[in-house]
């Protein structure tokens, strides 16, 4: 069966064009390659496409090389939501924000859209494909070996090709992520005497103690990492784990610990081999080769090292009781936040501080062997090359090292020098902006693929629909590229890029004994890909291990600030700027969207007069940058901050310019092995100029209005609701100011309340949709709110609207802050907020046209046709969760062809009209319909929101809360549910659950 | 007898000095009413330009979804009521001296709700569908939601335009026609056709003086619910600094306080500019001064009450939303309204002062702003800082805000200028009724 052929107008393609609306029509035809393929979908085996019928499609994503499986949802052949897929072993069914914006990046409307070559002039001219690939073979073959490929692709049937090409041309592939976690490598390597990259389980953890590293956000696998931290730190049968953060700054992983210790700058290392200390004194449970540790250790007995660390000796020694005494534990270290020169040094301390506690082997798992990349220090090598004049062609393919790299570095120079210059890049970035060619890759939606993020997983990727642009994938090129070239590139045939993969996953099947091909193929493709358990290899103390050392490391320049970049879960390296959703997702930490900030603890500020928005310039021996100022108390006195991913010179219309890059900052890292971030000191220097900061944050304390409540573990085990447990802090039993006739009234009146929610539409005689949301599992990732931007067509409105509070977010997280001030310790807590579908609500009698309404199934429905703007619905709710179109948002936030991502499901919401939370009417009427059609009633779970759907944490349970065995309503009769502003009676159908707060008694 | 408030003329010398205010205008009025057509065309370009971009142009900050708009409504809203009060309260009561300020209120009522009702149109977010909040008859059965306090609003001001209009027209038809026999040309037959055929013979004014009284008795009670349902467009919510129970009679109270602010500031210079001050004179002032007065110390009452209900309620969102009114980041608007309000008007309770003119006048100056910061007070400040506290925002107003502003003074003033210079502005018949009828020799 030819699968490619072109059929012509038959029914299929009719139906099609059927089924896709003028404009997608429009530009689909305008940029196909005019191939009909046939494409395997995952849950709906159908011939056809069904117009209005959602087609999904199992994938792989690609926005960081943790390798999550995707299901991506269809209609009408084009890509409209990205979801986990459930099978998948790494992300179990869930995304974080940055892998759903994968779909902005598909549908981005700066994409190079199609191959260009550099003109005589200096300027890029479209060129046909074959001719584009006719001059990269040529100049490949020419360049006699002096051939070199900067590579940011995963490990995969792609890496394989890619490296396979360039051997034959006698030149060399360096793989290289700005994040490849190479300190990690190299701490495996001397402690254990192994390269990879262990798997780590944080749900078996009861104690986590983090050294720095950011694993919610940036560090190795965040999904996984957090539904691991959301199972063992969510409070679950009477119990919860503890996790302690120990970093200069808080980041969301130290916003998420129950204690966050400001330790000094570059002690982690010397902490954490005291804590081996003291377990080793101690204990005699640790492993027996660990014994000989004990002289290496000796030197830093807690009394001896804790006056530099900002830890008391007693701090340390019950920390690392603490540690030992539950059994498993886990030590994590490595994040962006400690990379400092001694960041090697620190991950080989966390090593030995797990081997002592008796984890290796329990929580930190070697074998799985995640992917990492061959370091900077293989980059920085080839930099020397360059320089040299010893590259004459250089291809950089999902990289942009210019970028990506300090300036100081030089690596733009060392570009200059190379004479041909190919670029792959899906956007024209910094790197892409001084290549010579550019052979624009297809997205990974649009193209055949393969990854093996970690040892056991095989993931695979599949056209989902036709390709946006003229771009091809770069297996394709490098195919046609052997093609053209022959030579010592003739044995690299194929028909074509899916033929070799195929051929490829042919000795796959052959190797697990699948009989039929075609039949293993399209299971594994429904699949995902092939899932197997990771190998665990035992690992043993190497001789390395004797050679750790403590000490802190130097920071370079002058001025009295230490500088730690951070790095967000949202733009990452900074291959997220370029994405209105992940611009438009406040940042988790300091709730910023579009702007880059200088974070600086308040007492700092006061004593350099500083006050929020003021524009500070930060000034170090390399460069210097300028971001206004943002209070932030979860940072040391001693630190200041600034975010990544900010300030590209070339990214598209939405990164470039935007912001301050904090790696201006840094000293070139010379012949460090990876890119040390925090090294630098930095001088404060006031401009005087303000700047109002785009942050969504209203007020940070909650002045005891009991949005976010927590209790103490105790007081959870003893199920006692949020309010008994205020009393008994309060000290004392309940406090009753009113009399018992007044008591007997309030009773009696809440009872004909009651009574009078129960009629009509209120009857409860329909499913009545309600929610839960388990404070004690939410990290505050916002992986829900880009959910929700996804599923329910939310604008985003830029900047200058954001300053007026205008943002869309139908779902936002709200992060307060508890204590902090006076010596207290600081607690965060996320409240993800949304409209409470009250069954009580106030915003229904207002609205003079009926637009605000209550459905008999309890929504609270907002009739877009009928709104006509008074607003008055917002004003009476008392949780602001309603939004209002100022302008023609729709207009303005889906240019070509961005509006592609619409989900045809829900109206784009015009000007002038007031929008919120539906929760998710559209996916509710969905499984309605199927039901009805399978003839059956509802099941629970056949129905779900958007925002629980990619909750990384299962905070959120949606369903209906009238069925008394559905897991909404189980959830919700948890003693520490409650309602948030109950006492102005709207009776809101979300229930959350308090926070477990973990003591260190625990 | 004559009083204080009577002018020593005759009724022939009433009808010449009235009537010779509509006569060639002063370059003063010229170019007031110059700078009152520029204003309103800021206000229109503004409003276009609304329709164009959206209402995104104005200050909006969520969660204030209601801004200067709605204080400007509120604020034209209640100008209106003076003018009622005097026409139609005072003259139940048998008050006499209102007799020569009353046709102006009461022209100032009417279009002071014609701007008003400007606002709920150029408010809302689609303002080409305002016609929605009607309950009209369509195939669709879409009815409007009378629960809602905007419905309610909506007949309460058509209501009162309706019902204000018809009293002023009313009274305007004997004054009328006594300028129709005045003047000749074309104006003759203007008037003429405005004069209803009135000839002023006793079965005319035995019916005219019976409807009057009747129109007065209905436009009383609109006096004291037109306000009330205005301030329970706030009452009616569950914001913090709305929800009150005194807000009616706190509302009606300030209403009128702000409408005689207004007809100070009109009337000070225009009796000068049409030359009445003979018939205009202290004794009017010095009553309504006094009026003012009352009213004031029931807002000072209102201000304290607000205050302490808020204390003593022990409702933490009440207390903070006070105390964010008097030391948040708006306490300047806070104290503004306090002290233009409560405080300012207890100067009135000197006789020199309510008698000094320029210090009246700088007085109603003082109302009119007092009064406008009242609601934006009360409207902006509780809804910046409700219930949540993640989602408070300050509202930060724009040229769109001040260009409406604007627009609605250019607007009414370009309507109150006309009317003066159109029709008496001060009520020939009801003057001359109170002149002692000569013995000598007949008048009119």
């Amino acid at each position: 069966m030819d699968e490619t052929q072109d059929t012509g107008m038959d029914r299929r393609r009719f139906l099609t064009v059927l089924g896709v609306t003028g404009a997608g029509t429009a530009a689909l035809s305008g940029c196909s390659t005019d191939r009909v393929q046939k494409l395997i979908p995952y849950l709906v085996q159908s011939e056809d496409q069904v117009p209005g019928i959602p087609t999904y499609y199992a994938s792989t994503c690609t926005e960081c090389a943790a390798g999550c499986g995707l299901h991506v949802k269809t209609r009408e052949a084009r890509a409209i939501k990205l979801e986990g897929n459930p099978a998948h072993p790494v992300n179990a069914g869930k995304l974080c924000a940055r892998g759903q914006a994968g779909l902005q990046s598909l549908y981005n409307p700066n994409r190079v859209r199609g191959p260009k070559n550099r003109q005589a002039d200096g300027g890029t001219a479209d060129i046909p494909w074959n001719d584009a690939i006719a001059e990269f073979a040529a100049k490949a073959s020419a360049a006699g070996g002096r051939l070199a490929v900067i590579s940011g692709a995963g490990r995969g049937t792609f890496s394989d090709l890619l490296a396979a090409w360039t051997a034959a041309l006698g030149g060399r592939v360096v793989r290289y992520q700005p994040f490849d976690h190479e300190p990690m490598v190299a701490a495996n390597r001397q402690v254990f005497g192994v390269a990879g990259l262990p798997s780590h389980d944080f749900a078996s953890a009861k104690f986590i103690v983090s050294f720095g590293a950011d694993f919610l956000e940036t560090w190795l696998a965040p999904v996984e990492n957090q539904r691991g931290f959301a199972a063992s730190h969510g409070y679950h049968d009477g119990t919860k784990s503890r996790h302690v953060a120990l970093s200069p700054r808080m980041s969301l992983t130290g916003m998420n610990a129950d204690e966050w210790f400001a330790i000094v700058p570059g002690a982690e290392a010397a902490i954490a081999l005291s804590m081996a200390q003291v377990i080793l004194a101690e204990r005699s449970s640790a492993p027996a080769d660990a014994v000989a540790l004990r002289g290496m250790l000796a030197a830093y007995a807690p009394e001896q090292i804790a006056q530099q660390t900002g830890l008391t000796a007693d701090q340390i020694k019950l920390l690392a009781r603490e540690f030992v005494s539950a059994e498993p534990s886990l030590a994590v270290a490595g994040g962006i936040g400690s990379q400092h020169a001694g960041a090697a040094q620190l991950c080989a301390a966390v090593n030995i501080l797990n081997y002592v506690a008796g984890n290796v082997g329990t929580t930190v798992r070697f074998g799985a062997d995640l992917d990492a990349g061959d370091g900077y220090a293989a980059l920085a090598a080839l930099q020397k090359q360059m320089e040299a004049g010893e590259i004459a062609v250089l291809v950089v393919h999902e990289a942009n090292p210019v970028y990506a790299l300090p300036k100081s570095s030089g690596f733009a120079a060392a570009m200059a020098k190379v004479p041909y210059k190919v670029s792959t890049a899906l956007v024209l970035d910094e790197t892409a902006a001084l290549c010579d060619l550019l052979l624009p890759e297809s997205h990974g939606l649009e193209r055949w693929d393969d990854l093996r993020p970690r040892a056991g997983v095989q993931s695979l990727m599949q056209p989902v629909m036709e390709p946006v642009f003229d771009t091809l994938p770069t297996g394709e090129v490098l195919l046609r590229a052997a093609k053209a070239a022959g030579g010592p590139l003739a044995s690299l045939q194929a028909a074509s890029w899916e033929e070799y993969l195929k051929a490829r996953w042919q000795g796959v099947a052959k190797a697990r004994g699948a009989g039929d091909f075609p039949t293993f193929w399209v299971t594994t493709l429904a699949a995902g890909g092939l899932y197997d358990a990771a190998p665990v290899s035992a690992v043993k103390l190497a001789p390395g291990a004797q050679s750790v050392v403590g000490t802190s490391p130097a920071f370079t320049g002058e001025g009295e600030f230490l500088f730690a970049p951070s790095a967000s879960s949202l733009l990452y390296d900074g291959r997220g700027t370029d994405k209105p959703w992940l611009l438009e997702n406040p940042d988790p930490v300091t709730k910023i969207t579009w702007q880059s900030w200088i974070e600086i603890h308040p007492e700092t500020a006061a004593e350099y007069d500083v006050r929020e928005g003021e524009i500070l310039r930060l000034v170090s021996a390399s460069g210097s940058i300028e971001a206004p100022a943002y209070l932030y108390p979860g940072i040391r006195r001693d630190v200041l901050s600034a975010p990544l991913g900010y300030g590209h010179t070339s990214f598209g219309q939405y990164a470039t310019g935007r912001g301050a890059n904090a790696l201006d900052l840094l000293a070139a890292p010379g012949d460090a092995a990876f890119v040390p971030y925090v090294s630098t000191r930095v001088r404060l220097e006031k401009t005087r100029r303000y700047q109002k900061v785009a942050k969504t944050e209203g007020s940070n304390r909650q002045l005891g209005r009991g949005v976010a409540e927590a209790m103490s573990l105790g007081a959870a085990r003893r199920g006692l609701t949020p309010e008994e447990a205020h009393h008994e802090e309060a000290g004392g039993g309940a406090h009753e100011i009113n009399t018992a006739r007044e008591l007997d009234a309030i009773a009696g009146f809440a009872a004909a309340q009651k009574a009078a929610t129960l009629k009509g539409n209120y009857a409860g005689d329909h499913p009545q949709w309600g929610m839960t949301i388990d404070l004690a599992k939410c990290t505050g990732c916002s992986a829900c709110v880009t959910a929700c931007y996804a599923e329910n067509n939310i604008p985003t409105v830029g900047e200058a609207d954001v300053l007026r509070g205008r943002e869309m977010s139908w779902m936002r997280i709200e992060r307060y802050y508890e204590g902090g001030e006076e010596g207290e310790p600081l607690e965060t807590r996320f409240v993800p907020m949304l409209c409470q579908h009250c069954a009580n609500a106030p915003c229904e009698p207002v609205c003079p046209v009926y637009a605000a309404y209550h459905t008999p199934d309890g929504l609270n429905g907002q009739v877009y046709n009928r709104c006509v703007g008074t607003r008055y619905c917002s004003n009476n709710c008392p949780y602001k969760v309603r939004y209002f179109n100022w302008y023609a948002y729709n207009k303005k936030a889906f240019p070509e062809p961005l509006n592609l991502q619409l989900n045809p499901d829900v109206t784009v919401r015009a000007r002038g009209v007031m929008e919120k939370c539906t929760f998710c009417v559209q996916r509710i009427r969905g499984a309605q319909n199927a039901a009805a059609l399978e003839r059956r009633g509802l099941r629970d779970g056949d129905v779900t929101s958007a925002c629980a759907q990619a909750c990384p944490s299962d905070a959120i349970i949606f369903g209906d809360r009238m069925d008394p065995a559905s897991r909404v309503a189980l959830s919700a009769a948890d003693p520490r549910g409650y309602h948030v502003f109950e006492e102005t009676n709207v009776r809101p159908s979300i229930t959350y659950l308090a926070k477990v707060l973990t003591g260190a008694e625990a | 007898m004559a009083h204080a408030y009577t002018p020593a003329q005759t009724h022939a010398e009433v009808t010449r000095d009235v009537v010779a205010t509509l006569g060639t205008p002063s370059r003063g009025y010229v170019m007031m009413l110059a700078g009152a057509v520029g204003l309103f065309l800021v206000g229109l370009f503004t409003f276009v330009m609304l329709l164009k971009e959206g209402l995104g142009l104005a200050g909006y900050n969520p969660p204030v979804m209601w801004s200067t708009y709605i204080t400007t409504f509120v604020f034209w809203v209640g100008i209106g009521h003076a003018g009622t009060l005097i026409s139609a309260i005072l003259f139940l009561f048998r008050s006499q001296w209102r007799t020569a300020v009353y046709r102006a209120t009461e022209a100032m009522t009417v279009f002071a709700v014609m701007t008003a009702g400007l606002f709920p149109i150029i408010h809302i977010g689609r303002q080409w569908v305002f016609y929605w909040l009607l309950p009209y008859p369509n195939q669709r059965y879409l009815w409007p939601n009378f629960k809602s306090p905007l419905l309610w609003d909506v007949f309460a001001i058509s209501t009162y335009l309706t019902v204000s209009t018809t009293f002023l027209v009313v009274g305007l038809v004997p004054d009328i026609a006594a300028v129709r026999d005045q003047v000749s040309g074309w104006r003759k037959k203007l008037y003429a056709a405005c004069s209803l055929g009135w000839t002023g013979s006793d079965n005319q004014w035995r019916h005219y003086t019976r409807g009057y009284l009747y129109l007065a008795a209905l436009a009383t009670p609109l006096v004291l619910s037109v306000h009330s349902v205005v301030s329970w467009d706030f009452a009616m919510s569950i914001i913090p600094g709305w929800h009150g129970t005194i807000f009616a009679p706190y509302f009606v109270a300030g209403a009128i306080y702000s409408g005689i602010g207004m007809v100070f500031t009109l009337l000070i210079p225009l009796r000068k500019m049409l030359r009445v001050e003979h018939m205009i004179v202290d004794y009017h002032f010095d009553n309504l001064a006094k009026l003012t007065l009352f009213t004031g110390s029931i807002l000072f009452y209102a201000y304290a009450m607000e205050y302490f209900v808020a204390w003593y309620s022990g409702n933490p969102f009440e207390q903070v939303t006070f105390w964010r009114r008097a030391f948040g980041p708006m306490w300047w608007a806070g104290w503004s309204m306090i002290i233009c309000n409560a405080f300012v008007s207890q100067l009135l309770w000197f006789r020199k002062i309510r008698t000094n003119l320029t210090a009246l006048f700088i007085i109603s100056i003082f109302i009119n702003i007092g009064m406008w910061f009242e609601r934006y007070v009360i409207i902006v400040s509780s809804l910046s800082n409700d219930y949540e506290p993640w989602a408070w925002g300050q509202l930060n107003p724009t040229w769109a805000d001040w260009g409406i502003l604007a627009g609605s003074f250019g607007w009414f003033g370009m309507y109150f200028l006309l009317f003066a210079r159109t029709f008496p502005i001060v009520a020939i018949q009801e003057i001359k009724e109170t002149i002692p009828f000569p013995r000598k020799r007949g008048g009119h």
